[in-house]
């Protein structure tokens, strides 16, 4: 059997063909099903509906009037509740830089210490985040419940009779409200990315800054912040990304309500286009998230490009 | 002064440890709510509050809501919107991902952020096209209507991945392929499919949990209940029965447990998909 040799090759098999794909096409043959596939379905979709962002169009009818500019002007000079949706999404674009973020880069240095049943810490302050966000919201609502829910019977519970209240059907605490509901179910995100660009720092920087006499905080300060650098650009962007795409929670916990006070863009574009059938208007909406998005998307995608 | 150093770092420990456990339970609160809501009636609950035990587990709440809310419909169709979505879409996007990785020609970076960006693109922006396409085919509110779009979504990400995963691949693989007469096709069938299982099983696990999950596209483009999708009658469910917390506590978990279980059990490789390429190898 010494004829078996690590590495032998099989006798090529010559195939005489008709014709040869030339060698220079076949990465795009390759290429083609995806690209037909993404073009067909999102990049067509996405054009067509900034021409139609410029009509007047109920979405149904064949006729469709020209109208310029008129839907954007409309959304920025007109539309009190389209000025209100984008200043929602601001403040939750604020919220989910600030807190979800800060939280799970907390846990991410807490668990990273291989402390004991880490891995099940990481496991529940995971899990909310592969729940569909229908249930998500749906639970929350519960527990948001005025009368029966586990917030108000908590607070009462512990002498705060005064804090409870309707929560989601008060116009000032709705928002907040479902933002709570939020950092419970997106705090997993950053925490893994943390995780990760943690675990990707070399520990000899961090004996090196220890033999160097850096106490705790310095050695955060110099060597796992800079160490992350790539990791926030990635974790910042996706919560600014994500803050901007927000619809799930909102839709299904308050409707947009009580009144229209938690109109965000996403479900403001939602009402306009499917139930009061301007599908221009609606359109308009639509490609001011795309534009946000997009333009605030340019660091990540380069960042994503490389390597 | 060793023990002074060690005993800091043991305090250190438990402080951190006793404010996870704190935080976990937390975490945990609102699962616990919907079980002690789901297993017992309606006036045990109301009359006792969420956080008393049950006096009788009602099982049969679990059997009521499954068969009130439809939910048998809603998981065929999830399910067979999984099985054929997510091999087509991971199949197109691996095809793709392998001239990207592999080959050398003009424009591959350009095509590779042209999918990329798709990163960014909020779905918002193709849903009035996308239901309009769809009823001139002649499939809006069939299940079929939701492969195109979840396929051209899942697109992105499902490429990216792939693409880093193929470039860690050794190219001597693929050229002793090569010379041993393989066309580009079977070196691509044959040597990266197969050495790539990993990457893809992973792609494949997110993108189950993915489409579980969706929610807008689903809603816009169906409104027929029998192509509904699971958080498409949850909700719908939920209209319905929004008074009957017991119920609609077991509707929810019903709709929450397969996302629950295979996150479990499979997390290790689904955890290390989603942060792939977040952080340089």
């Amino acid at each position: 059997m010494s004829e078996i040799t690590l590495g032998a090759r099989r006798p090529v098999i010559v195939r005489r063909r008709r014709w040869r794909i030339p060698v220079t096409a076949i990465p795009y043959l390759f290429l083609a099903p995806a690209t037909l596939w993404y073009a067909a379905f999102l990049v067509y979709p996405m054009l067509q509906s900034l021409y139609v962002s410029f009509f007047d169009w109920d979405g149904l009818s064949p006729t469709m009037t020209f109208v310029g500019l008129e839907n954007y002007i409309n959304i920025f000079a007109v539309d009190e509740v389209a000025r209100l949706a984008l200043w929602n999404n601001i403040l939750w674009t604020i919220g989910a830089l600030a807190l979800p973020t800060f939280f799970g880069l907390m846990l991410a240095l807490a668990l990273n210490r291989r402390a004991p049943a880490s891995t099940l810490f990481r496991t529940i302050f995971y899990s909310p985040a592969v729940l569909p966000l229908v249930a998500v919201g749906l639970i929350w609502a519960w527990m948001y419940n005025p009368h029966f829910g586990v917030v108000n019977v908590t607070l009462k519970a512990v002498g705060l009779r005064s804090w409870a209240n309707g929560w989601l059907s008060n116009y000032e605490m709705a928002l907040p409200a479902t933002f709570v509901t939020f950092i419970w179910s997106h705090v997993g995100f950053p925490m893994i990315f943390y995780l990760a660009g943690l675990q990707a720092i070399s520990k000899d920087y961090y004996e090196a800054a220890t033999i160097d006499g850096a106490n705790a905080f310095q050695r955060f300060r110099h060597v796992t912040m800079p160490g992350l650098a790539e990791t926030h650009v990635i974790v910042l962007s996706l919560a600014v990304i994500n803050g901007f795409k927000v619809f799930d929670l909102v839709y299904t916990m308050t409707y947009g309500g009580p009144g229209r006070s938690t109109q965000v863009l996403g479900t403001w574009m939602y009402f306009q286009t499917f139930q009061y059938y301007h599908a221009g208007y609606g359109s308009a909406l639509a490609w001011v998230i795309a534009a946000i998005v997009l333009v605030i998307a340019i660091p990540y995608i380069r960042r994503m490009s490389r390597g | 002064m060793m023990s002074d150093v060690r005993r800091q770092r043991r305090l250190e420990q438990t402080v951190i440890f006793l404010g996870l456990l704190a935080l976990s339970l937390i975490w945990l609160t609102p699962f616990a709510t919907v079980v002690l809501s789901a297993i017992r009636g309606q006036g045990d609950l109301l009359a006792r509050g969420v956080f008393s035990l049950p006096k009788k587990i009602a099982w049969s709440n679990f059997a009521e809501a499954w068969s009130t809310g439809d939910f048998s419909i809603y998981f065929r169709n999830s399910l067979l919107l999984i099985a054929m979505k997510v091999p087509l879409g991971i199949f197109i996007a691996a095809l793709a991902a392998y001239p990207l990785a592999k080959l050398r020609f003009r424009f591959s970076g350009a095509i590779f952020i042209f999918f990329l960006a798709g990163l960014a693109v909020p779905v918002q922006v193709t849903l009035q096209p996308l239901l309009v396409m769809m009823k001139q085919l002649g499939i809006a509110n069939s299940l079929f209507a939701l492969v195109p779009p979840y396929v051209a979504f899942g697109l992105p990400f499902q490429i990216f991945v792939l693409r880093g995963f193929f470039r860690l691949i050794p190219s001597e693989l693929l050229e002793a392929a090569r010379l041993d007469g393989a066309s580009e096709w079977t070196a691509f069938l044959r040597v990266m499919l197969p050495l790539s299982v990993p990457a893809l099983a992973t792609l494949c696990i997110i993108d189950v949990l993915a489409t579980w999950n969706e929610f807008l596209i689903a809603l816009v483009l169906i409104s027929a209940k029998e192509s509904r999708t699971v958080p498409v009658g949850l909700l719908q469910f939920q209209g319905e029965y929004s008074s009957q917390y017991t119920l609609l506590m077991a509707g929810i978990l019903i709709s929450i447990v397969p996302v629950i279980a295979i996150f479990i059990f499979l997390q290790r490789y689904f955890v290390a998909g989603l942060t792939a390429g977040a952080v340089k190898g």
